[in-house]
């Protein structure tokens, strides 16, 4: 549905992209994730035809998106990072406005402006001005505007920043939606969890570049990101924790708290809290921290991904 | 509170839109005003204000008449031929002409009265008023100073008494030449411009209107209308072209651009919406003045709607163009306090540009204010028919403006506002 070939943009001597490739088969949810100013908007922009790129090319359901923009810009919608409304429309005009430039017909635009204000639980708000909104009802508009004339593909944007958990759960039910309904979804974002949930597959980018790309279960596998054992003890003393740091020599030592990195949790669990005990350490608490695209981008990257 | 005076004062400084409001607008506000109002460079050339003459007797008088007029100070001399100074008036480049009919010398020599005629524009009453101050003396003093005073005299007096013996008239003459000598004798050393004997010798110019206006529309009502409304206009398509960076800023431009629309319609719709509501404004200024002041529109209406179209879309390039132009709101909102009040200044907006000084009514045509008042004293004042050349050839440069501001605002779009990076 979607191929990306060796995309490559500067801004001047700054290299947003280093050459970014990744393909999206027909109804995936991919998520593009990575901290800010990782080339995650470049990426989108450029797949939207709104930014040219140095060099490399964007099919569209076969279609270059250059030599063919109309073409792909009516199968997708964008959702954009900012909240891209007018404040002193009402938000049923902002959609009769938005809707109207993909030429649907009005009385089938009229019936989709009444379907997505019930979807996003705004029917009734719906003739007072955007201005009025919260943050997370302008959210829920702003994706609103991009469904209008039902497109095959959505690129969202960061589509849940600085949102209420009300606006942020409704969106995600309506993300899941329409997801389920069979909509290819190019999501962005620097929050781990929404990734988790929502993604077939993952790409990560950094500094311009996918440095790993994978399923969530391929990119734990395929890391060096190990699982960890956090052990609270009772009267953790110098001596103790050497005696520790004797047997397990991955691991670090915080007030009361030992962390041990293992990449195998059931076989090493036991042995762990065995030698603890053999050592003389009163354990009070012992968590398990599994491995997740936190974990993952950390040991890919070096850098936490809301850095 | 020393260190938060310091750090506004700071702030103040590093901010260069605060500086250029408060010093450099100024400023050059001053300077065009004083230029406006002649305050600069008092007793030069270009203070002076502007009078066509034609010669038609073509004589040593009617040439020597010419160097005394010449050499009025306040008075720049223009000798125009009758059918170009005719032609510069109906189009409102100059207020009169000082016609020098054929048999002046005879008059001079005879001490008949002088055949001239000052036609003018009607329109432009406040400037012939003040060269008639600087006239009547002038001309009333000519007999004096190259003519036949005596002559003068006995017609005046044969005029004055016309039923007097022949005794009496030689008497008097006689009596009159004796004073004359002694007054001719005083006034030698005079510099001409003296008026002491204009009562005496009178100082009658045919005055015939070249241009008439339109009796039901007040000069001042004309101005203070049209002037006002160009320039609040101005600013508020400023305000409307300035919508295309908001859109930038708040990323709603961005997302037009996700649509399958052409990018440069993005603009024409500011544009069409920039003339629409600029139209708008300007009728409902015009209705405002025929209901309030009794300005006549209805007589002048196709005119006006004329005028008012080109006026408007040469105003909403202008303000599309410099939104084009500039990289954000703030930029738009200095230059255009700038640019609008210079233009306003200089093309007639604040004062009619008649009361400046020559070489600010020539740099007037830059500013698209004196093109649409002058249009609407065409209408208005001056009582120009649409089919007139004058009127015509305004509206043209208006629209050319408009087209010229418009072209340069897609080019600037394309390279400026389109450029998301």
């Amino acid at each position: 549905m979607i191929a990306i070939k060796d995309l490559k943009k500067s801004y001047n001597s700054h290299e947003a992209l280093k050459g970014i490739s990744f393909n999206i088969k027909e109804g995936e949810f991919y998520g593009l994730l990575g901290p800010n100013g990782a080339g995650k908007t470049t990426t989108i922009s450029i797949m939207s035809s709104i930014l040219t790129p140095d060099s490399g090319e964007v099919l569209i359901n076969g279609n270059n998106i250059y030599t063919h923009p109309n073409e792909s810009k009516r199968i997708i919608g964008v959702v954009p990072q900012e909240i891209a409304l007018y404040n002193e429309l009402t938000a049923e005009e902002n959609l009769w406005f938005w809707g109207g430039l993909y030429d649907v017909p009005k009385t089938e635009l009229k019936k989709r402006i009444d379907e997505v204000l019930t979807l996003f639980g705004l029917s009734e708000r719906r003739k007072d001005k955007v201005s009025t909104y919260s943050g997370g009802m302008k959210r829920r508009i702003n994706i609103a505007a991009a469904l209008l004339h039902q497109p095959r593909i959505v690129f969202m944007d960061e589509p849940t920043v600085g949102i209420d958990p009300q606006s942020r759960n409704l969106i995600f039910e309506v993300i899941e939606k329409l997801h389920s309904n069979g909509m290819t979804i190019v999501y962005t974002t620097h929050y781990m969890e929404e990734a988790e949930r929502f993604c077939d597959r993952i790409g990560i980018i950094d500094n311009g570049q996918i440095i790993a790309e994978g399923t969530l279960d391929e990119l734990r596998k395929s890391s060096s990101a190990k699982e960890t054992i956090v052990i609270t003890f009772n009267n953790l003393n110098d001596d103790k924790v050497q005696k520790i740091q004797s047997f397990w020599k991955d691991c670090n030592h915080t007030d009361d708290k030992i962390y041990f990195y293992t990449s195998d949790l059931k076989t090493e669990l036991s042995k762990i809290i065995s030698q603890c005990s053999d050592a003389g350490a009163d354990i009070h608490n012992i968590e398990i921290k599994k491995v997740n695209l936190e974990t993952v981008f950390l040991s890919l990257t070096g850098k936490q991904l809301r850095d | 509170m020393i260190k938060l005076t310091i750090k506004d004062l700071r702030l103040f400084f590093k901010d260069k839109r605060s500086m250029l409001l408060s010093f450099a607008l100024p400023i050059a506000l001053i300077t065009l005003f004083a230029l406006a109002f002649g305050g600069a460079g008092q007793g030069k050339k270009d203070t002076k204000i502007s009078m066509q003459v034609s010669d038609l007797d073509q004589t040593p008088s009617s040439a020597s008449a010419m160097q005394v007029l010449d050499s009025l100070k306040n008075v720049e001399l223009l000798k125009v031929p009758l059918e170009k100074a005719q032609e510069n008036i109906k189009k409102g480049d100059q207020a009169c002409v000082l016609i020098i009919h054929k048999g002046f010398s005879d008059s001079l020599t005879a001490g008949k009265e002088l055949p001239l005629e000052l036609q003018y524009d009607e329109a432009q009453e406040i400037q012939v008023g003040l060269l008639q101050q600087s006239l009547i003396p002038t001309i009333a003093m000519l007999p004096f100073n190259i003519g036949n005073p005596k002559a003068v005299m006995r017609n005046r007096f044969d005029k004055m008494v016309p039923g007097a013996s022949d005794t009496v008239k030689q008497n008097i003459q006689h009596k009159s030449d004796g004073l004359f000598d002694a007054i001719t004798m005083g006034e030698m050393q005079s510099d001409g411009n003296d008026n002491a004997g204009a009562g005496l010798f009178g100082g009658d110019i045919k005055m015939t209107k070249l241009v008439a206006a339109e009796k039901d529309n007040s000069l001042g009502l004309v101005q203070a209308v049209a002037g006002t409304a160009v320039m609040m206009l101005l600013f508020s398509v400023v305000g409307i072209g300035a919508g295309i960076l908001d859109e930038k800023q708040e990323g709603t431009l961005k997302r037009l651009l996700y649509t399958p629309m052409n990018p440069i319609k993005i603009l024409f719709g500011k544009m069409i919406s920039a003339n629409v509501i600029s139209i708008f404004q300007l009728v409902v200024m015009f209705l405002f003045a025929s209901l309030v002041f009794g300005l006549d529109i209805y007589s002048h209406l196709s005119g006006l709607i004329i005028t008012i179209v080109a006026t408007a879309f040469a105003c909403s390039a202008f303000g599309v163009f410099l939104a084009s132009f500039a990289k954000s709101r703030q930029q738009v909102q200095g230059l255009s306090t700038l640019i609008i009040l210079v233009m306003s200044a200089i093309g007639g907006s604040m004062m009619p540009i008649f009361f400046m000084p020559a070489f600010m009514q020539k740099i007037a045509v830059i500013s698209v204010n004196f093109w649409s008042i002058q249009s609407f004293y065409d209408i208005f004042w001056r009582n120009l028919p649409i089919t007139s050349g004058t009127f015509l050839s305004r509206i043209l440069v208006l629209l050319l403006i408009g087209t010229i501001l418009n072209s340069l605002a897609v080019v600037l779009f394309r390279k400026n506002i389109l450029k998301l990076s």
